[in-house]
C-alpha cells in the first residue's frame, strides 16, 4: 500500500518486487565490496608497488557499490524511463567539469615558474640528512653537506 | 491538436508531467544538482591530488583507514534501515517504520560522532585547513625554522611567567628540553638544508606507505604533546584543504538528513507518509553514495 500524490492510498504495484530478502542480499554485497576496497590497504594486497592497480580496483568497487545502491535502495531498477532524464544530464555535466579542471589545476605544476617553485611542496630530502649526520660524526662543517638552499 | 489528441485518447494518453509524485520529482531534481555539486568537489580533489607535486601518506596526517572503513559500514547499515522503514511504512506498520527511522538516526549520529573524533585527532596534531591554527609547513625552510623558534620562545615565556621561585620540577625539565631543542643546528645562525630537514624529522618522523612496516621512531611532538611544535608535511596544506572541504560538506549533508529523521520521529509513519519517507530515503542513499566514493579517495588513494 502506498499514497499517491493526491494523498489517496493506493496499492503499490511493485510491492511484491521489493522483497526484504533482496535488500539483505544487497547489504551483504555492499559489506563484502567495502571489505574488498579495504583489502587494498592490507599488507596482503599484492600490488603495493603499482598504486594505479589499487586505485582502479577501488574505483571499480565504488562504482559497483553506487550502482547497487541506486538500483535497489533508490529503486531505479523499477522506475520508468524518466530516471534517465533526471540522472544522465547531471552525470554528463559532472564529467565535463572534471575534464575542464585538468588543464587549469591538474597541470599547473608541470611547468612551474621559479616563483611558484620556491613555495611548492617537495619531498623531504632524507638522503641529505643521512649524509649530514655522517659528516657531523667526522667533525666536518655542516655547510659542506648542506647542498643547495 | 488538442481535439485530435482528445479524439484518439485510447491510443495516446497525454501526461502533464513525469509519472511520479511532485515531491519525488523535486527530490530527484535536487539530487541532480547535488550530483553536480559533489562531482565538482570530488573532481577537483582528484585533479588536485594527481596534479600535486607531493601528497602526504595517510599516517603523516593521522588518517586511520580502519575508522574510515567502519564509518562506511555505519552508513551502509543506515541506508538499509531507511529502506526497511519505507517498506514498513508502505505495509502500514507505523511502529516498525518509526523503529527503523530511529535506527537510522542513531547510525547517522554514530557516523558524525566518529567523524568528530577523527577531526579532533587532526586538530590535536595541528592539522587545520588554514592559518593561524595550522602548524603545517610544506618544506623545512627558514619560515619553518623561525616558526619553531617562536614556538619555543612562547613556551619559555609561558613557563617563566610563573616566576623563578614557583617553578616545579616538571617546569625545570621542560625548560631544559626547550634549551636542548633551541641548540639544534637548524635553529642556529647558519641553518643548512640538511639540518633543517633533520629538525623536521626530529619533530615528526616521515610516515610510511601502506603495506610497509610502520616506523617506531616517535617524534618530539609525540613524546612531548605539550610542545606542539610546527611540523613539516609536504603537501599537507592542500591535503587538509581538500579533506576538510569534502568531509565537511558531506557531514553537513548527513546533519541535514538527521534533522529530517528527528522530525519524522514525531509523526505517525503509516502508509500516508510512505512518499515522504521515500523522498528522504532517496536523499540519504545519495549521501551514502557520496561517502562510498569519498572513503577510498580520501583514505586509500
Amino acid at each position: 500500500m502506498s499514497a499517491n500524490a493526491s494523498g489517496e492510498t493506493v496499492v503499490d504495484p511493485h510491492a511484491a518486487e521489493h522483497g526484504i530478502g533482496k535488500y539483505i542480499a544487497v547489504f551483504v554485497a555492499l559489506i563484502v565490496l567495502t571489505g574488498a576496497s579495504f583489502f587494498t590497504y592490507s599488507s596482503l594486497w599484492p600490488f603495493h608497488d603499482e598504486p594505479a592497480v589499487g586505485r582502479l580496483f577501488m574505483m571499480a568497487v565504488s562504482c559497483t557499490k553506487a550502482t547497487l545502491v541506486m538500483l535497489f535502495f533508490m529503486h531505479l531498477k523499477w522506475e520508468a524511463n524518466w530516471k534517465y532524464v533526471l540522472t544522465v544530464p547531471p552525470a554528463i555535466m559532472a564529467i565535463f567539469i572534471m575534464l575542464a579542471l585538468v588543464p587549469d589545476i591538474g597541470l599547473r605544476y608541470r611547468i612551474a615558474s621559479p616563483k611558484r617553485r620556491a613555495f611548492m611542496a617537495e619531498p623531504l630530502d632524507v638522503a641529505s640528512v643521512e649524509a649530514g649526520s655522517h659528516a657531523a660524526d667526522n667533525g666536518d662543517q655542516q655547510h659542506e653537506t648542506g647542498g643547495e638552499h | 491538436m488538442a481535439t485530435a489528441g482528445h479524439a484518439h485518447s485510447d491510443s495516446f494518453q497525454y501526461q502533464p508531467a513525469l509519472p511520479i509524485p511532485n515531491g519525488k520529482l523535486c527530490m530527484w531534481l535536487f539530487l541532480s544538482t547535488e550530483i553536480m555539486f559533489f562531482a565538482a568537489l570530488i573532481g577537483t580533489y582528484i585533479v588536485i591530488r594527481f596534479g600535486a607535486p607531493v601528497w602526504p601518506f595517510s599516517h603523516e596526517v593521522h588518517l586511520s583507514e580502519p575508522i574510515g572503513a567502519f564509518n562506511t559500514f555505519v552508513l551502509i547499515c543506515s541506508s538499509v534501515s531507511v529502506v526497511l522503514a519505507l517498506e514498513a511504512s508502505r505495509a502500514n506498520r507505523a511502529g516498525a517504520a518509526k523503529g527503523w527511522i530511529a535506527t537510522t538516526l542513531a547510525l547517522g549520529v554514530l557516523f558524525l560522532g566518529v567523524k568528530a573524533y577523527e577531526y579532533n585527532a587532526k586538530f590535536g596534531h595541528g592539522i587545520y585547513p588554514a592559518l593561524p591554527r595550522s602548524r603545517m609547513y610544506e618544506k623545512p625552510d627558514l619560515y619553518f625554522a623561525s616558526a619553531v623558534r617562536q614556538r619555543i620562545q612562547a613556551l619559555r615565556a609561558e613557563i617563566n611567567a610563573k616566576g623563578a621561585e614557583n617553578l616545579t620540577e616538571q617546569d625545570q625539565q621542560r625548560l631544559q628540553l626547550l634549551d636542548e631543542i633551541a641548540a639544534d643546528p637548524a635553529l642556529g645562525p647558519d641553518p643548512t638544508r640538511a639540518s633543517l630537514t633533520a629538525l623536521a624529522l626530529r619533530i615528526m618522523p616521515l610516515g610510511t606507505a601502506p603495506g610497509e612496516e610502520e616506523s617506531h621512531h616517535a617524534g618530539l611532538n609525540d613524546e612531548h604533546p605539550w610542545l606542539k611544535l610546527p611540523i613539516v608535511v609536504p603537501g599537507g596544506n592542500m591535503w587538509a584543504s581538500t579533506y576538510f572541504t569534502l568531509t565537511g560538506f558531506h557531514a553537513l549533508h548527513v546533519l541535514g538528513g538527521l534533522v529530517v529523521f528527528a522530525l519524522l520521529l514525531f509523526m505517525r509513519l503509516d502508509a500516508g507518509k510512505a512518499n515522504f519517507i521515500e523522498n528522504i530515503g532517496l536523499y540519504w542513499h545519495f549521501v551514502d553514495i557520496v561517502w562510498i566514493f569519498l572513503f577510498p579517495l580520501l583514505y586509500l588513494f
